[in-house]
Protein backbone atom coordinates (compact mmCIF):
# COMPACT_ATOMS: atom_id res chain seq x y z
CA UNK A 1 0.00 0.00 0.00
CA UNK A 2 2.86 2.20 1.35
CA UNK A 3 6.38 2.10 -0.35
CA UNK A 4 8.85 4.39 0.65
CA UNK A 5 12.37 4.36 -1.25
CA UNK A 6 15.59 6.18 -0.56
CA UNK A 7 13.44 9.31 0.62
CA UNK A 8 15.85 12.37 1.88
CA UNK A 9 14.67 15.24 3.02
CA UNK A 10 16.74 18.61 3.53
CA UNK A 11 15.55 21.58 5.51
CA UNK A 12 18.88 23.94 4.08
CA UNK A 13 21.68 22.43 5.90
CA UNK A 14 19.19 20.15 8.27
CA UNK A 15 18.79 16.77 7.19
CA UNK A 16 15.63 15.79 8.68
CA UNK A 17 15.79 12.25 7.17
CA UNK A 18 18.01 10.38 5.26
CA UNK A 19 17.48 7.29 2.57
CA UNK A 20 14.67 6.11 4.52
CA UNK A 21 12.85 2.94 3.13
CA UNK A 22 10.07 0.79 4.03
CA UNK A 23 7.27 -1.06 2.28
CA UNK A 24 3.97 -1.06 4.41
CA UNK A 25 0.82 -3.58 3.41
CA UNK A 26 -2.56 -3.13 3.29
CA UNK A 27 -4.60 -3.01 6.79
CA UNK A 28 -1.24 -3.27 8.41
CA UNK A 29 -0.71 -0.90 11.32
CA UNK A 30 3.10 0.19 10.99
CA UNK A 31 4.48 1.56 14.41
CA UNK A 32 6.73 4.92 13.50
CA UNK A 33 9.28 5.24 16.91
CA UNK A 34 11.92 7.55 17.30
CA UNK A 35 13.08 10.62 19.79
CA UNK A 36 11.87 14.23 19.23
CA UNK A 37 13.70 15.34 16.30
CA UNK A 38 14.19 11.93 14.70
CA UNK A 39 11.70 12.74 11.69
CA UNK A 40 8.64 11.44 12.45
CA UNK A 41 6.73 14.31 11.74
CA UNK A 42 8.48 15.44 8.47
CA UNK A 43 7.87 11.76 6.91
CA UNK A 44 4.60 11.93 7.86
CA UNK A 45 3.99 15.30 6.10
CA UNK A 46 6.06 13.93 2.95
CA UNK A 47 3.46 10.89 2.76
CA UNK A 48 0.45 12.78 3.22
CA UNK A 49 2.13 15.33 0.24
CA UNK A 50 2.11 18.09 2.61
CA UNK A 51 5.93 18.82 1.72
CA UNK A 52 8.47 17.24 -1.45
CA UNK A 53 11.34 14.78 -0.83
CA UNK A 54 14.18 16.25 -1.43
CA UNK A 55 14.99 13.16 -2.84
CA UNK A 56 13.85 9.48 -3.02
CA UNK A 57 10.16 8.58 -4.32
CA UNK A 58 6.94 7.32 -2.49
CA UNK A 59 4.53 5.44 -3.79
CA UNK A 60 1.24 5.08 -2.22
CA UNK A 61 -1.55 2.73 -3.76
CA UNK A 62 0.39 2.31 -6.42
CA UNK A 63 0.27 5.65 -7.51
CA UNK A 64 3.42 7.96 -6.78
CA UNK A 65 2.76 10.56 -4.70
CA UNK A 66 4.61 13.57 -6.61
CA UNK A 67 2.15 13.55 -9.84
CA UNK A 68 -0.86 12.73 -8.15
CA UNK A 69 -1.02 14.38 -4.72
CA UNK A 70 -4.87 15.41 -4.78
CA UNK A 71 -5.67 11.49 -5.22
CA UNK A 72 -3.45 10.53 -2.54
CA UNK A 73 -4.93 13.10 0.04
CA UNK A 74 -7.98 11.80 -1.03
CA UNK A 75 -7.28 8.47 0.23
CA UNK A 76 -5.38 9.23 3.59
CA UNK A 77 -6.95 10.90 6.90
CA UNK A 78 -3.80 12.52 8.98
CA UNK A 79 -4.44 13.79 12.28
CA UNK A 80 -1.72 15.61 12.71
CA UNK A 81 0.65 16.22 16.45
CA UNK A 82 -1.12 19.26 17.59
CA UNK A 83 -4.57 19.03 16.01
CA UNK A 84 -6.21 22.81 16.03
CA UNK A 85 -9.75 23.01 15.48
CA UNK A 86 -11.87 26.25 14.35
CA UNK A 87 -12.72 26.86 18.29
CA UNK A 88 -15.40 29.51 16.66
CA UNK A 89 -17.54 27.26 15.13
CA UNK A 90 -19.62 24.22 16.65
CA UNK A 91 -17.76 21.11 16.06
CA UNK A 92 -20.25 19.78 13.86
CA UNK A 93 -19.49 22.54 11.84
CA UNK A 94 -16.03 21.73 11.80
CA UNK A 95 -16.47 18.15 10.60
CA UNK A 96 -19.06 19.67 7.64
CA UNK A 97 -16.06 22.03 6.84
CA UNK A 98 -13.70 19.64 6.44
CA UNK A 99 -15.68 16.81 4.76
CA UNK A 100 -16.73 19.23 1.85
CA UNK A 101 -13.63 19.01 0.77
CA UNK A 102 -13.54 15.40 -0.20
CA UNK A 103 -15.82 14.02 -3.04
CA UNK A 104 -18.98 12.03 -0.94
CA UNK A 105 -22.40 12.74 -1.29
CA UNK A 106 -23.99 14.68 1.15
CA UNK A 107 -26.21 12.11 3.62
CA UNK A 108 -23.10 10.06 3.25
CA UNK A 109 -21.26 12.80 4.91
CA UNK A 110 -23.86 13.53 7.80
CA UNK A 111 -24.17 10.21 8.30
CA UNK A 112 -20.50 10.29 8.90
CA UNK A 113 -20.06 12.91 10.88
CA UNK A 114 -23.31 11.04 13.10
CA UNK A 115 -20.71 7.97 13.47
CA UNK A 116 -17.98 9.02 14.30
CA UNK A 117 -18.83 11.89 16.73
CA UNK A 118 -21.10 9.21 18.47
CA UNK A 119 -18.15 6.67 18.39
CA UNK A 120 -16.06 8.87 20.57
CA UNK A 121 -18.94 10.57 22.51
CA UNK A 122 -18.86 13.69 21.58
CA UNK A 123 -22.55 13.80 19.50
CA UNK A 124 -24.33 15.25 22.37
CA UNK A 125 -22.00 18.10 22.43
CA UNK A 126 -22.33 18.37 18.60
CA UNK A 127 -23.79 22.21 18.44
CA UNK A 128 -21.10 23.58 21.40
CA UNK A 129 -18.00 25.78 19.93
CA UNK A 130 -15.02 23.39 19.23
CA UNK A 131 -13.16 26.10 21.70
CA UNK A 132 -15.06 25.02 24.71
CA UNK A 133 -14.20 21.49 24.05
CA UNK A 134 -11.29 19.96 26.34
CA UNK A 135 -7.90 19.18 25.26
CA UNK A 136 -9.13 14.98 25.21
CA UNK A 137 -12.58 16.09 23.24
CA UNK A 138 -10.62 18.47 21.02
CA UNK A 139 -8.35 15.28 19.83
CA UNK A 140 -11.22 13.08 19.36
CA UNK A 141 -12.78 15.65 17.44
CA UNK A 142 -9.56 15.75 15.50
CA UNK A 143 -9.36 12.08 14.97
CA UNK A 144 -13.19 12.12 13.83
CA UNK A 145 -11.98 14.93 11.20
CA UNK A 146 -9.23 12.27 10.09
CA UNK A 147 -11.78 9.66 9.80
CA UNK A 148 -14.59 11.56 7.88
CA UNK A 149 -14.01 10.52 4.21
CA UNK A 150 -13.63 7.09 5.27
CA UNK A 151 -9.66 7.11 4.31
CA UNK A 152 -7.91 3.76 3.05
CA UNK A 153 -4.82 5.17 4.46
CA UNK A 154 -4.65 6.76 8.29
CA UNK A 155 -1.58 9.04 9.52
CA UNK A 156 -1.49 9.24 12.94
CA UNK A 157 0.54 11.47 15.00
CA UNK A 158 0.46 10.85 18.60
CA UNK A 159 -3.42 9.62 18.17
CA UNK A 160 -4.00 9.06 22.16
CA UNK A 161 -2.23 12.18 23.41
CA UNK A 162 -4.15 14.51 25.86
CA UNK A 163 -6.44 11.50 26.25
CA UNK A 164 -7.78 10.14 29.51
CA UNK A 165 -7.19 6.45 30.42
CA UNK A 166 -10.51 5.40 29.23
CA UNK A 167 -10.68 7.32 25.84
CA UNK A 168 -7.04 6.64 24.97
CA UNK A 169 -8.25 2.80 25.50
CA UNK A 170 -11.34 3.23 23.41
CA UNK A 171 -9.14 4.78 20.40
CA UNK A 172 -6.65 1.99 20.50
CA UNK A 173 -9.69 -0.36 20.11
CA UNK A 174 -10.79 1.97 17.34
CA UNK A 175 -7.56 1.83 15.42
CA UNK A 176 -6.79 -2.20 16.28
CA UNK A 177 -10.55 -2.61 14.94
CA UNK A 178 -9.26 -0.73 11.47
CA UNK A 179 -7.68 -3.87 10.82
CA UNK A 180 -10.95 -5.77 9.25
CA UNK A 181 -11.81 -2.96 7.48
CA UNK A 182 -8.91 -3.40 5.56
CA UNK A 183 -7.25 0.55 6.55
CA UNK A 184 -4.35 0.89 7.07
CA UNK A 185 -2.42 2.88 9.87
CA UNK A 186 0.99 4.76 9.83
CA UNK A 187 1.09 5.08 13.76
CA UNK A 188 3.58 7.76 14.82
CA UNK A 189 3.65 7.41 18.98
CA UNK A 190 5.75 7.81 21.66
CA UNK A 191 4.04 5.50 23.75
CA UNK A 192 5.71 2.41 23.21
CA UNK A 193 3.04 0.29 24.98
CA UNK A 194 0.90 1.67 22.78
CA UNK A 195 3.09 0.27 19.24
CA UNK A 196 3.55 -3.28 21.10
CA UNK A 197 0.11 -3.78 21.76
CA UNK A 198 -1.52 -1.77 17.93
CA UNK A 199 1.65 -2.43 15.54
CA UNK A 200 2.29 -5.61 13.65
CA UNK A 201 6.10 -4.46 12.59
CA UNK A 202 7.28 -1.40 14.19
CA UNK A 203 10.06 0.58 12.59
CA UNK A 204 12.47 2.39 14.81
CA UNK A 205 14.05 5.84 13.52
CA UNK A 206 16.77 8.76 14.42
CA UNK A 207 17.58 10.22 10.51
CA UNK A 208 17.97 7.38 9.39
CA UNK A 209 15.90 3.52 9.41
CA UNK A 210 17.43 1.61 12.57
CA UNK A 211 15.41 -1.56 12.27
CA UNK A 212 12.45 -2.58 11.24
CA UNK A 213 10.76 -5.69 12.51
CA UNK A 214 8.07 -7.51 14.18
CA UNK A 215 7.84 -6.96 17.72
CA UNK A 216 8.66 -11.05 18.15
CA UNK A 217 11.38 -10.52 15.62
CA UNK A 218 12.87 -7.77 17.56
CA UNK A 219 12.36 -10.05 20.81
CA UNK A 220 14.39 -12.91 19.31
CA UNK A 221 17.40 -11.07 19.12
CA UNK A 222 20.24 -12.48 21.08
CA UNK A 223 20.76 -9.05 22.53
CA UNK A 224 17.32 -8.66 23.55
CA UNK A 225 16.72 -11.79 25.50
CA UNK A 226 16.95 -11.43 29.11
CA UNK A 227 17.13 -14.11 31.85
CA UNK A 228 14.97 -13.45 35.41
CA UNK A 229 16.34 -14.57 38.61
CA UNK A 230 14.79 -14.07 41.67
CA UNK A 231 17.11 -14.87 45.25
CA UNK A 232 15.93 -15.28 48.34
CA UNK A 233 18.29 -12.64 49.50
CA UNK A 234 19.66 -9.94 48.17
CA UNK A 235 20.91 -10.13 44.30
CA UNK A 236 23.59 -7.04 44.34
CA UNK A 237 25.56 -9.89 45.92
CA UNK A 238 25.63 -12.68 43.07
CA UNK A 239 26.86 -9.94 40.38
CA UNK A 240 30.29 -10.49 40.15
CA UNK A 241 29.66 -14.19 40.14
CA UNK A 242 27.88 -13.95 37.82
CA UNK A 243 30.09 -11.72 35.47
CA UNK A 244 32.95 -14.27 35.80
CA UNK A 245 30.54 -16.32 33.20
CA UNK A 246 32.37 -13.51 30.78
CA UNK A 247 29.16 -13.67 28.38
CA UNK A 248 26.45 -11.21 30.44
CA UNK A 249 26.13 -8.18 28.80
CA UNK A 250 24.72 -6.38 31.39
CA UNK A 251 23.11 -6.89 34.79
CA UNK A 252 20.64 -5.13 36.24
CA UNK A 253 19.49 -5.81 39.86
CA UNK A 254 16.66 -4.33 42.06
CA UNK A 255 16.24 -5.85 45.71
CA UNK A 256 16.75 -9.73 45.40
CA UNK A 257 15.21 -9.40 41.74
CA UNK A 258 18.03 -9.78 38.89
CA UNK A 259 17.52 -9.11 34.93
CA UNK A 260 20.52 -10.36 32.91
CA UNK A 261 21.11 -9.56 29.46
CA UNK A 262 23.06 -12.47 27.80
CA UNK A 263 24.51 -13.86 25.01
CA UNK A 264 23.31 -16.74 23.98
CA UNK A 265 20.89 -17.65 26.79
CA UNK A 266 20.36 -21.14 25.48
CA UNK A 267 24.43 -22.33 26.56
CA UNK A 268 24.83 -19.28 29.14
CA UNK A 269 21.35 -19.83 31.71
CA UNK A 270 22.75 -23.51 32.57
CA UNK A 271 26.56 -21.92 33.31
CA UNK A 272 24.94 -19.16 35.47
CA UNK A 273 22.29 -22.06 37.58
CA UNK A 274 25.34 -24.15 37.97
CA UNK A 275 27.65 -21.50 39.40
CA UNK A 276 24.73 -19.75 41.82
CA UNK A 277 24.21 -22.89 43.11
CA UNK A 278 27.41 -24.23 43.91
CA UNK A 279 28.07 -20.97 45.25
CA UNK A 280 25.53 -21.45 47.73
CA UNK A 281 22.87 -18.58 46.06
CA UNK A 282 19.28 -19.78 47.42
CA UNK A 283 17.36 -19.33 43.93
CA UNK A 284 13.53 -19.05 43.71
CA UNK A 285 12.68 -18.17 40.45
CA UNK A 286 14.89 -18.17 37.15
CA UNK A 287 13.20 -18.06 34.07
CA UNK A 288 14.24 -16.62 30.11
CA UNK A 289 11.84 -13.72 29.63
CA UNK A 290 11.09 -11.78 26.62
CA UNK A 291 12.28 -7.82 26.71
CA UNK A 292 9.36 -5.11 26.39
CA UNK A 293 9.56 -2.76 23.18
CA UNK A 294 10.68 0.26 25.52
CA UNK A 295 13.74 -2.12 26.28
CA UNK A 296 14.37 -2.81 22.81
CA UNK A 297 13.74 1.15 21.67
CA UNK A 298 16.15 2.48 24.53
CA UNK A 299 19.05 0.05 23.68
CA UNK A 300 18.90 0.95 19.83
CA UNK A 301 18.74 4.40 20.66
CA UNK A 302 21.33 3.79 22.60
CA UNK A 303 23.51 2.16 20.63
CA UNK A 304 22.88 4.65 17.38
CA UNK A 305 24.08 7.62 20.09
CA UNK A 306 27.41 5.70 20.72
CA UNK A 307 27.42 5.34 16.61
CA UNK B 1 -13.19 26.31 -7.66
CA UNK B 2 -16.69 24.59 -5.79
CA UNK B 3 -13.55 24.20 -2.72
CA UNK B 4 -12.81 28.00 -3.00
CA UNK B 5 -16.35 29.04 -2.88
CA UNK B 6 -16.46 26.57 0.81
CA UNK B 7 -13.58 28.52 1.48
CA UNK B 8 -15.32 32.13 0.79
CA UNK B 9 -18.51 31.15 3.07
CA UNK B 10 -16.76 30.19 6.04
CA UNK B 11 -14.41 33.12 6.37
CA UNK B 12 -16.86 35.75 5.25
CA UNK B 13 -18.83 35.01 8.35
CA UNK B 14 -16.24 34.97 10.82
CA UNK B 15 -14.81 38.64 8.89
CA UNK B 16 -18.68 39.59 9.27
CA UNK B 17 -18.65 38.46 12.82
CA UNK B 18 -14.77 40.15 13.71
CA UNK B 19 -15.30 43.72 15.50
CA UNK B 20 -11.89 44.23 14.99
CA UNK B 21 -12.16 44.63 10.98
CA UNK B 22 -15.64 46.69 11.34
CA UNK B 23 -14.92 48.80 14.25
CA UNK B 24 -11.69 50.69 12.28
CA UNK B 25 -13.93 50.47 8.71
CA UNK B 26 -16.69 52.44 10.48
CA UNK B 27 -14.04 55.40 12.12
CA UNK B 28 -12.97 55.60 8.55
CA UNK B 29 -15.87 55.52 7.01
CA UNK B 30 -17.15 58.29 9.55
CA UNK B 31 -14.41 60.22 9.48
CA UNK B 32 -13.66 60.45 5.69
CA UNK B 33 -17.18 59.78 4.00
CA UNK B 34 -19.15 61.95 6.29
CA UNK B 35 -17.63 63.95 8.85
CA UNK B 36 -14.96 65.61 6.64
CA UNK B 37 -16.93 66.52 3.84
CA UNK B 38 -19.76 67.72 5.50
CA UNK B 39 -16.95 70.37 7.26
CA UNK B 40 -15.59 71.32 4.03
CA UNK B 41 -18.55 72.02 2.16
CA UNK B 42 -20.75 73.52 5.17
CA UNK B 43 -17.64 75.17 6.33
CA UNK B 44 -16.31 76.51 3.21
CA UNK B 45 -18.40 80.56 3.68
CA UNK B 46 -16.47 80.76 6.84
CA UNK B 47 -13.02 80.17 5.22
CA UNK B 48 -13.46 82.48 2.41
CA UNK B 49 -13.99 85.39 4.83
CA UNK B 50 -10.19 84.64 5.56
CA UNK B 51 -7.85 87.38 3.36
CA UNK B 52 -5.18 84.18 2.29
CA UNK B 53 -7.90 82.03 1.42
CA UNK B 54 -9.02 84.40 -1.11
CA UNK B 55 -5.43 84.93 -2.22
CA UNK B 56 -4.54 81.22 -2.42
CA UNK B 57 -7.50 80.99 -5.02
CA UNK B 58 -6.70 83.74 -7.12
CA UNK B 59 -3.24 82.29 -6.85
CA UNK B 60 -4.48 79.18 -7.96
CA UNK B 61 -6.91 79.58 -10.14
CA UNK B 62 -6.92 83.50 -11.41
CA UNK B 63 -10.04 85.53 -11.01
CA UNK B 64 -12.76 83.55 -10.51
CA UNK B 65 -16.51 84.08 -10.21
CA UNK B 66 -17.66 82.26 -7.71
CA UNK B 67 -14.82 81.71 -5.72
CA UNK B 68 -17.20 79.17 -2.91
CA UNK B 69 -17.32 76.82 -6.22
CA UNK B 70 -13.59 76.73 -7.11
CA UNK B 71 -13.16 76.24 -3.29
CA UNK B 72 -15.49 73.49 -3.05
CA UNK B 73 -13.77 71.96 -6.21
CA UNK B 74 -10.75 72.20 -5.04
CA UNK B 75 -11.56 70.08 -1.53
CA UNK B 76 -13.28 67.31 -3.56
CA UNK B 77 -10.26 66.98 -5.32
CA UNK B 78 -8.64 66.66 -1.92
CA UNK B 79 -11.30 64.68 -0.67
CA UNK B 80 -10.55 62.02 -3.94
CA UNK B 81 -7.39 61.00 -2.72
CA UNK B 82 -9.02 59.49 0.86
CA UNK B 83 -11.17 57.13 -1.18
CA UNK B 84 -8.50 54.96 -1.78
CA UNK B 85 -7.90 54.46 1.99
CA UNK B 86 -10.81 51.55 2.42
CA UNK B 87 -9.67 49.68 -0.27
CA UNK B 88 -5.98 49.51 0.79
CA UNK B 89 -6.77 49.44 4.47
CA UNK B 90 -9.55 46.04 3.81
CA UNK B 91 -7.43 43.48 2.78
CA UNK B 92 -4.60 44.43 4.56
CA UNK B 93 -6.94 44.22 7.72
CA UNK B 94 -8.35 40.60 6.63
CA UNK B 95 -5.42 38.90 4.33
CA UNK B 96 -2.79 38.56 6.84
CA UNK B 97 -5.09 36.73 9.62
CA UNK B 98 -6.89 35.09 7.39
CA UNK B 99 -3.84 33.10 6.89
CA UNK B 100 -1.68 33.42 9.76
CA UNK B 101 -4.87 32.92 12.14
CA UNK B 102 -5.05 29.20 10.79
CA UNK B 103 -0.89 28.36 11.57
CA UNK B 104 -1.71 29.55 14.60
CA UNK B 105 -4.42 27.71 15.36
CA UNK B 106 -3.04 24.81 14.13
CA UNK B 107 -6.26 24.62 11.51
CA UNK B 108 -3.93 24.83 8.32
CA UNK B 109 -2.14 21.57 8.21
CA UNK B 110 -5.19 19.35 8.28
CA UNK B 111 -7.04 21.84 5.92
CA UNK B 112 -3.83 21.34 3.70
CA UNK B 113 -4.22 17.22 3.73
CA UNK B 114 -7.56 17.56 1.83
CA UNK B 115 -7.70 17.13 -1.61
CA UNK B 116 -7.53 21.05 -1.95
CA UNK B 117 -5.45 22.48 -4.84
CA UNK B 118 -3.50 25.07 -3.43
CA UNK B 119 -4.67 27.34 -6.37
CA UNK B 120 -7.96 27.10 -4.55
CA UNK B 121 -7.03 27.67 -1.21
CA UNK B 122 -5.65 31.24 -2.80
CA UNK B 123 -8.26 31.98 -4.43
CA UNK B 124 -10.90 31.28 -1.18
CA UNK B 125 -8.71 33.53 0.83
CA UNK B 126 -8.03 36.03 -1.78
CA UNK B 127 -12.20 36.21 -2.32
CA UNK B 128 -12.33 36.88 1.96
CA UNK B 129 -10.06 40.01 1.58
CA UNK B 130 -11.28 40.67 -2.37
CA UNK B 131 -14.60 41.00 -1.80
CA UNK B 132 -15.36 42.58 1.37
CA UNK B 133 -12.80 45.31 0.03
CA UNK B 134 -14.70 45.83 -3.64
CA UNK B 135 -18.22 45.68 -1.42
CA UNK B 136 -16.81 48.56 1.39
CA UNK B 137 -15.31 50.97 -0.96
CA UNK B 138 -18.60 50.91 -3.37
CA UNK B 139 -20.67 51.64 0.08
CA UNK B 140 -17.87 53.93 1.32
CA UNK B 141 -18.55 55.74 -2.64
CA UNK B 142 -21.98 55.82 -2.25
CA UNK B 143 -22.22 57.58 1.24
CA UNK B 144 -19.63 59.92 -0.11
CA UNK B 145 -21.49 60.74 -3.16
CA UNK B 146 -24.84 60.78 -1.17
CA UNK B 147 -23.46 63.41 1.76
CA UNK B 148 -21.17 65.59 -0.43
CA UNK B 149 -24.37 65.84 -2.94
CA UNK B 150 -26.94 67.03 -0.27
CA UNK B 151 -24.35 69.43 1.33
CA UNK B 152 -23.23 71.12 -1.69
CA UNK B 153 -27.31 71.53 -3.21
CA UNK B 154 -28.31 72.86 0.53
CA UNK B 155 -25.05 75.12 -0.22
CA UNK B 156 -24.60 75.89 -3.41
CA UNK B 157 -27.73 74.39 -5.42
CA UNK B 158 -26.54 71.86 -6.89
CA UNK B 159 -25.20 67.96 -6.61
CA UNK B 160 -21.08 67.75 -7.86
CA UNK B 161 -20.95 64.17 -7.68
CA UNK B 162 -20.12 62.15 -9.52
CA UNK B 163 -17.17 63.26 -11.15
CA UNK B 164 -15.05 61.12 -14.03
CA UNK B 165 -12.18 61.70 -11.36
CA UNK B 166 -14.42 60.10 -8.57
CA UNK B 167 -15.81 57.40 -11.09
CA UNK B 168 -12.29 56.05 -11.88
CA UNK B 169 -11.57 56.02 -8.88
CA UNK B 170 -13.82 53.79 -7.32
CA UNK B 171 -14.42 51.37 -9.79
CA UNK B 172 -11.03 51.35 -11.68
CA UNK B 173 -8.47 52.36 -9.28
CA UNK B 174 -9.70 50.80 -6.15
CA UNK B 175 -10.50 47.78 -7.43
CA UNK B 176 -6.81 47.43 -8.81
CA UNK B 177 -5.09 48.62 -5.68
CA UNK B 178 -7.63 45.79 -4.09
CA UNK B 179 -6.36 42.96 -5.82
CA UNK B 180 -2.41 44.41 -5.51
CA UNK B 181 -3.01 44.17 -1.39
CA UNK B 182 -4.61 41.28 -1.20
CA UNK B 183 -2.14 39.75 -2.56
CA UNK B 184 0.87 41.49 -1.19
CA UNK B 185 -1.10 40.30 2.36
CA UNK B 186 -1.27 36.45 1.50
CA UNK B 187 2.53 37.37 0.42
CA UNK B 188 3.53 38.62 3.86
CA UNK B 189 1.55 36.05 5.79
CA UNK B 190 2.46 33.47 3.81
CA UNK B 191 6.25 34.17 4.59
CA UNK B 192 5.91 35.08 8.15
CA UNK B 193 7.00 33.58 11.04
CA UNK B 194 4.45 34.80 13.49
CA UNK B 195 1.29 36.94 13.77
CA UNK B 196 2.87 40.37 14.87
CA UNK B 197 5.41 40.55 12.07
CA UNK B 198 2.48 39.59 9.82
CA UNK B 199 0.55 42.05 11.21
CA UNK B 200 3.61 44.49 11.10
CA UNK B 201 4.53 44.01 7.27
CA UNK B 202 0.69 44.49 7.05
CA UNK B 203 0.69 47.83 8.26
CA UNK B 204 3.43 48.68 6.02
CA UNK B 205 2.12 47.40 3.22
CA UNK B 206 -0.36 50.36 3.05
CA UNK B 207 2.18 53.26 3.51
CA UNK B 208 2.78 54.36 0.15
CA UNK B 209 -1.36 55.18 -0.11
CA UNK B 210 -0.39 56.99 3.26
CA UNK B 211 2.25 58.92 1.43
CA UNK B 212 0.12 59.98 -2.19
CA UNK B 213 -2.24 61.32 0.09
CA UNK B 214 0.45 63.41 2.04
CA UNK B 215 2.20 64.72 -1.07
CA UNK B 216 -1.04 65.64 -2.33
CA UNK B 217 -2.20 67.70 0.50
CA UNK B 218 1.16 69.15 0.81
CA UNK B 219 0.39 70.40 -3.06
CA UNK B 220 3.20 68.51 -5.02
CA UNK B 221 0.56 67.45 -7.57
CA UNK B 222 -3.22 67.24 -7.74
CA UNK B 223 -5.28 64.18 -9.28
CA UNK B 224 -7.02 64.78 -12.62
CA UNK B 225 -8.05 62.28 -14.81
CA UNK B 226 -4.48 62.04 -16.93
CA UNK B 227 -3.09 61.48 -13.49
CA UNK B 228 -5.26 58.54 -12.21
CA UNK B 229 -5.86 56.79 -15.66
CA UNK B 230 -1.76 56.48 -15.86
CA UNK B 231 -2.10 55.22 -12.04
CA UNK B 232 -4.39 52.71 -13.16
CA UNK B 233 -2.17 51.28 -16.10
CA UNK B 234 0.76 51.23 -13.81
CA UNK B 235 -1.07 49.14 -11.28
CA UNK B 236 -2.33 46.96 -13.93
CA UNK B 237 0.86 46.03 -14.80
CA UNK B 238 1.83 45.53 -11.22
CA UNK B 239 -1.20 42.87 -11.06
CA UNK B 240 0.35 39.85 -12.64
CA UNK B 241 3.63 40.71 -11.14
CA UNK B 242 1.67 39.89 -7.74
CA UNK B 243 -0.50 37.34 -8.43
CA UNK B 244 2.33 35.27 -9.67
CA UNK B 245 4.34 36.00 -6.54
CA UNK B 246 1.47 34.89 -4.75
CA UNK B 247 1.19 31.82 -6.56
CA UNK B 248 4.76 31.18 -6.58
CA UNK B 249 4.87 31.85 -2.60
CA UNK B 250 2.10 30.23 -1.25
CA UNK B 251 2.95 26.79 -1.57
CA UNK B 252 1.96 24.22 1.15
CA UNK B 253 5.18 23.79 1.70
CA UNK B 254 6.48 27.16 2.37
CA UNK B 255 3.36 28.24 4.56
CA UNK B 256 3.90 24.99 6.25
CA UNK B 257 7.62 24.74 7.47
CA UNK B 258 8.09 28.72 7.68
CA UNK B 259 5.82 28.63 10.73
CA UNK B 260 6.81 28.54 14.71
CA UNK B 261 4.02 25.79 15.71
CA UNK B 262 2.96 26.16 19.11
CA UNK B 263 3.30 23.36 21.37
Amino acid sequence: MITVENLTKKFGDITAVENIFFDINESEIFGFLGPNGAGKTTTIRMLSTLISPTSGKITIDNRDTHSNSEYIRSITGLLTESPGMYEKISAYDNLEYYSSFYNIPGTRRKNNIEKYLKMFDLWDRKEDLAGTYSKGMKQKLALSRALIHEPKILLLDEPTAGLDPESAHMVRTFIDSLKKEKTTVFLCTHNLEEASNLSDRVCIIKGKIIRIATLSELQNDDKNKRTEIIFADDAERYVKLMEEIGQIKNIHTEKNRATVVIEKPETSNPLIIKKLIYSGAEILYFNEIKATLEEIYLDLIKDEKIK
Amino acid sequence: MKKAGIIFKKEIKEVIRNKNIWLPILIVTAIFSIAMPLILILGSSSILKDEDTINFINKMFGQVGDPLKVLIGFALKQLLIFLLILPAMVPSLIAPSSVIMEKENNTLEPLLATPIKTSELLLGKSLTALVPALVISTINFIILTIVVDIAAFIKLGYAPLPTAEWVIVAFLLSPILSFILTMASIIVSSRSTDIRSAQGIGAVIIFPIYLIIGLQLAGFFLLNVTYLLIACLLLLLVCPLVLRLAVKIFNRENILTRWKMKA
